[in-house]
Formats: structure tokens, C-alpha cells, sequence
């Protein structure tokens, strides 16, 4: 059971890869665990996830022995500045659409957006949050009906 | 009604105003993102895909598709003009595209490119248009039983055709599988891998995980790798081809538009494939072969009728069978799905306007690309000068209200930035999120057809090799599983995605 390219492919992606299969396989085995498994004819809710958990963990445990054995190779490029800037704005738009309205969380979301590059400048930023946030309130508030309130009042 | 009025029928649906103004719409949002390398067909047509809510079934179908197609003209222009190919189906353009470019022939390769891209996408359309009604006629006569091979079938050949290692691939289609199951289970209504949590109890909308995995994924990514150094843009030339490239250009696009629209057929073809195996034959076929990446005409024409073709022909499975060949169609397919429509063999009977629209408007999009792109170029090249940091903010915001505005939800949105989290780590792990996709649109069908089919049978799994067309599905699952098992097919295909990594 060896695909094409696993061979060529070395450590941390596939080790990776790995652990992401079986933690998967896992988890759904034990979401499912309550779950009635049925017959072959009559199909519970639990028997499909239990089939697919258990194959991913096989799968998961085959490609991570043989990454074990293949030359390394290094996760590339890992900075967690985007990563954590980008995931962190989306998640204040979300609660400031919420509680504040649209015109602060699309502000937000643009000017903590920017931040995740480190060549942005201020007043670029703010004229691009203005510009973005008067046309998502102008074409999706206003114009396609988005269901969200504009201002926090 | 024969061939020539469904056809009729289609023309007159794609060319009411609103449906002309959504294909225009399509193709140029198309053509643009095309140009605009780090934008990718995939991600804007999941940004765009809550905003189809909006508008009436066909017009947001036709805009869809119009973007899809639209992309890989775009595609090719900035990988001829500045050897930067917008989309992962131009790369090979760049090989012989540029070098006419750096030769003072950027206009012919772009008309070149362009015509080859019109006729190829005229001759997918009609291959459509025939193709659509036999084989729709034919998956009447489906079973469940044939479903589920059917898919076994489209699932496993999308791996193998897909890039990656295919163990990984089929791992992603499990995970893509499981997030399906998440929810109220159909058949029992028991709830399902929901860790009780109420929101999640309709399932993980389809959206969510696009938006995630491709747009937010895509930022991050794209902001890390920054950097983009000053682009160099070939001098424009004189548009029309020399009667010369006329003449080599010709079969090259005959043959570069068979590839395509066969290929494009295929569970997981598509446009990279085409474009990539159309070059590789036309260096094979050649008499001068030690011209291709010197400027060969064939170079250009070839890729691009090819990966244009397949682009159209692509959508044949999911119009006719309901089964989506790529990431792409799986998008297309959840189009459909928000306004309630399924596509498949009853689509054609009950609602024909929706595919002869469909179909009608390709050519017409076709047509309005290259009368957009051969004037136009200019304007598309001064696009690329704008920089990443601008357009992704603007991105960042169209992801967000898009995945709110389905179902006014904030849940949603949080969850889309979960997915976007593991996105990354799938991408650091060398994981290609599109068969995740597929695993997750097809995942419910799967399911249904398979418990069907077993019910009928009272358990009896053999009733998948007792029907002819359920074991032939089978057969070719096997025989795609053991071609990857032999060593000579499996080099092949390696060398083929090397090509591609390049």
C-alpha cells in the first residue's frame, strides 16, 4: 500500500499528515461512539462513521510508519504572524458584527487584517477600511439585504 | 423536442438582459481574478457562491460557470505577457507563451491563445449539448446500487488523476466524508458528530468549508510567501497571428481540444490535467520537438484549447449524473443545491431551460471573452500592478459577510476561521484540500444510496456486482487502484506532476 510520491516524501509533512488522519479517525470514533451501528441492511447513524474513522486510522498509521523510515524533510515556511493575525480578525468580526454592527466589525476586520503584513501603512489602511466598509455597507447591507445591522445603536 | 429547439430554448433563456449581464459578469470577474495571480477560480467562485442566493437559479449558475471558464483565459494572458501564470492551468502556456512574448510576438501568442480557447470552448459546449441528453437517459436507468459505484468509482479516479500522492488524497476524502456525516442523519435522525452542540445539528454548510479552506487558507498562505517583486510586463505587438502561425497553430488546436474535452469528462480532470497532457503531445507529435519552450506556436494553441475544452466538458458529469468530477464542480454542485435544484438525469426533463441556459451561455461567455480580452489586454495587464496587500483585505471582508449572510449566522463565521486554521495545517502537512471537498458534497449521497441499495437487498452486498453497470464501475475502480499499484503508470504520473510542480 505505498502511493506514488510517499516514497519521495519525507518526514514532518507525512508525520503530519499522520497524526491529522488518525486524530480525525479518532475523534470520529469517539463522537460516534453512542451512536447505534445496525446491520448491513439497516444502516444506525453510527455504522458509515465507524467504517470511515477506522480506515482513516489505518491509513493514517500506514503513511506515518512509512515517513518514519523515509529521508526527512522539513514543514516549510512557518510563520504564524499571518496566520494568527488573520484567523484573529475574522474571529472580532464575527462577535463585533454581532454586538456593534457592521460598519465597526468591516473596519476592524480590514485595519487588524492589514496588520498581518508587515509592509502596510497607516493611512493606506484606514482609506482602504473607509473605502471597503462604505461599499459593504452600500452593495451587501443596503443592496443585497445582508441581514446585519449597520451601527451599534 | 429534438437537439435544435432544447438549443433554442437555451438561447433564448442566455440571452434575456439579466443573463447576458450575468455571464458578462462572470466572464470579466473570471478574466480578472485569472490575471490576478494568489486569486484562484476556486476561492472567488466560494466567496461569490452566498451572493448566487440572491439571484434567480440560472442567472447565478451562468455567472458561476462564467467565472470558471473566464479564469483560464485570464489565466493565460499574464502567463504570456509576464511568464506568471494566474492560474495553475496556464503554467505550461508560460513555457512557449513567454518566449513568443520576449520574441516580439506577445500578440500573436495572445490571439492565438484566444481563438484556440474560443473554438475549443465552442466544440466543449456542443459535446455538452449532445453528450448531455444520451448519457442523462441513460442514468435513468440507475439504481442505488449504481450510485454508489458510480461515486466509489469518481472518488477514487479523482485521486489518482488529482496531484499528490493518492494515499493522502484518499484520506482527504474520508475527512471530507466525516464532516458530511456531521449533523441530523437523514435516515435515523439521530444526531451525529455534533459534540452536542445545537448549531451544528443541519450539518457544516458547504460554504463554510470552502470559504475556509480556500479563501482564508489562501490569504495566509499567500501572505507568508510575500514579497511579489516588481512584475515586467512583454511589450504588446500587433494582435493578429502570421498566417504561418495560423497554419501550426491549427491542429494543435484541433487535437488540444480533444484532450481537453476528454479529459475534462474524467472524475478529476479538469483543466490542469488537460492543459499539461495536450503539451506533452504536441511535443510528441511534433517534427521540430527542440522548439517547444523556444516560442512554438503549437505551445500556446494546444494548452489552451485544451484546458478551455475541459473546463466546459467538466461540467457534463455533474449536469448529466449529478456526480462532480473536481473541486470546481463540487462548488457548482452546491450552486444548484441552494436553490434547490439537484442536478442530474431529471434536471433535463423537468427543468431544461436550467441546463440549455447553462449550456447556451458558455458559448455566448466564450464569445464575449475574447471580444473582453483581445481589446482589453492592456487594462488586465495594468491590474497586475496592484498589489496583494490592497486586494486582500477586500477579500478578507467578501469571505466574511459571505458566509454570514447564508444563514445570518456568526457561528458560521467562526467556524469558516476553524477551517481556515486547519486548512493551513493541511497545507503544511502537503495535504490538497480539494478532495476533502469532493468527500463532503458526496458524502451524504453516498450514504443514502448505499443504505438503499443494501436495504433493497436485505444486506446482500453482492447485488453491487449482480448489475452490469454497477460491476463495470466496480471493474474500472480496480483496474484505476492496480494501474497505481504498477511501477511504470505510477513513474508516469510522478513525472507528470513534477512537470507541473516546475
Amino acid at each position: 500500500m505505498s502511493g506514488p510520491g510517499a516514497s519521495k516524501k519525507g518526514d514532518l509533512p507525512d508525520l503530519l499528515t499522520a497524526a491529522i488522519f488518525i486524530g480525525f479517525g479518532a475523534l470520529g470514533l469517539w463522537l460516534s461512539r453512542n451512536l447505534d451501528g445496525g446491520t448491513l441492511s439497516q444502516m444506525g447513524a453510527g455504522y458509515l462513521p465507524r467504517a470511515v474513522s477506522i480506515i482513516l486510522i489505518v491509513l493514517g498509521a500506514a503513511i506515518g510508519l512509512k515517513a518514519t523510515r523515509s529521508a526527512s524533510q522539513p514543514i516549510e515556511g512557518l510563520k504564524l504572524r499571518p496566520l494568527l493575525i488573520i484567523t484573529l480578525s475574522v474571529i472580532g468580526f464575527a462577535y463585533l458584527a454581532e454586538h456593534a454592527g457592521f460598519v465597526l466589525a468591516s473596519f476592524w476586520l480590514v485595519v487588524a487584517g492589514t496588520l498581518a503584513d508587515p509592509g502596510s501603512r497607516l493611512r493606506t489602511t484606514l482609506l482602504l477600511a473607509a473605502g471597503l466598509t462604505a461599499f459593504g455597507a452600500l452593495v451587501f447591507v443596503k443592496g443585497l439585504g445582508v441581514q446585519i445591522d449597520l451601527w451599534p445603536f | 423536442m429534438n437537439t435544435f429547439d432544447l438549443l433554442m430554448l437555451g438561447f433564448s433563456e442566455a440571452m434575456t438582459p439579466a443573463n447576458l449581464g450575468f455571464c458578462l459578469i462572470g466572464a470579466l470577474l473570471g478574466t480578472l481574478i485569472g490575471v490576478l495571480p494568489g486569486i484562484g477560480p476556486t476561492a472567488t467562485i466560494a466567496v461569490l457562491l452566498p451572493i448566487t442566493f440572491f439571484l434567480p437559479p440560472l442567472a447565478g449558475i451562468i455567472m458561476l460557470a462564467g467565472i470558471y471558464y473566464g479564469a483560464q483565459y485570464g489565466g493565460s494572458t499574464t502567463a504570456i505577457l509576464v511568464n506568471l501564470p494566474g492560474e495553475a492551468s496556464a503554467v505550461v502556456t508560460t513555457l512557449d507563451g513567454y518566449q513568443m512574448a520576449q520574441q516580439g510576438r506577445a500578440g500573436a501568442a495572445l490571439a492565438v491563445a484566444a481563438l484556440g480557447s474560443f473554438f475549443a470552448g465552442t466544440v466543449a459546449t456542443f459535446g455538452i449539448a449532445i453528450a448531455g441528453p444520451m448519457l442523462s437517459s441513460f442514468a435513468l436507468d440507475f439504481g442505488p446500487a449504481e450510485y454508489v459505484s458510480l461515486m466509489l468509482f469518481g472518488l477514487l479516479a479523482a485521486t489518482i488523476l488529482a496531484s499528490g500522492p493518492v494515499l493522502k488524497a484518499i484520506g482527504m476524502i474520508l475527512i471530507g466524508l466525516l464532516f458530511g456525516m456531521v449533523g441530523t442523519d437523514q435516515a435515523t435522525g439521530a444526531e451525529r458528530l455534533t459534540f452536542g452542540s445545537i448549531d451544528l445539528f443541519d450539518g457544516i454548510e458547504f460554504t463554510v468549508i470552502a470559504i475556509g479552506l480556500f479563501g482564508f487558507t489562501e490569504i495566509i498562505t499567500n501572505l507568508e510567501r510575500s514579497g511579489s517583486e516588481g512584475v515586467k510586463v512583454a511589450p504588446l505587438t500587433r494582435l493578429w497571428p502570421t498566417r504561418e502561425d495560423f497554419r501550426r497553430a491549427w491542429p494543435a488546436v484541433l487535437r488540444g481540444t480533444g484532450i481537453g474535452t476528454f479529459l475534462g469528462i474524467l472524475p478529476g480532470g479538469g483543466a490542469t490535467l488537460a492543459s499539461f497532457s495536450s503539451y506533452s503531445l504536441e511535443k510528441k507529435v511534433s517534427k521540430n520537438p527542440r522548439a517547444f519552450g523556444h516560442g512554438a506556436v503549437e505551445g500556446v494553441a494546444a494548452p489552451e484549447a485544451a484546458n478551455n475544452a475541459a473546463a466546459q466538458s467538466s461540467f457534463i458529469p455533474l449536469l448529466t449524473l449529478g456526480i462532480p468530477s473536481n473541486n470546481m464542480m463540487a462548488m457548482m454542485l452546491s450552486a444548484f443545491m441552494i436553490h434547490g435544484i439537484t442536478p442530474g438525469p431529471t434536471v433535463l426533463t423537468n427543468q431544461p431551460e436550467i441546463f440549455w441556459g447553462l449550456v447556451a451561455s458558455m458559448w455566448i461567455g466564450n464569445l464575449l471573452l475574447v471580444v473582453i480580452n483581445l481589446p482589453l489586454i492592456g487594462l488586465w495587464v495594468r491590474l497586475l500592478t496592484v498589489p496583494y496587500r490592497l486586494l486582500y483585505p477586500a477579500i478578507l471582508l467578501f469571505c466574511c459577510v459571505g458566509i454570514y449572510s447564508i444563514n445570518n449566522r456568526i457561528f458560521d463565521v467562526l467556524l469558516a476561521a476553524g477551517f481556515g486554521l486547519l486548512g493551513y495545517i493541511f497545507r503544511k502537512a502537503k495535504c490538497e484540500p480539494g478532495p476533502l471537498l469532493l468527500g463532503f458534497v458526496l458524502g451524504p449521497l453516498l450514504e443514502a444510496n448505499l443504505r438503499r441499495a443494501l436495504l433493497i437487498s436485505q444486506g446482500d452486498a453482492s447485488v453491487f456486482i449482480e448489475r452490469p453497470i454497477s460491476l463495470t464501475m466496480l471493474i474500472a475502480t480496480v483496474v484505476l487502484l492496480a494501474l497505481m499499484i504498477l511501477p511504470s503508470f505510477r513513474k508516469k504520473r510522478e513525472e507528470a506532476f513534477q512537470e507541473e510542480e516546475a
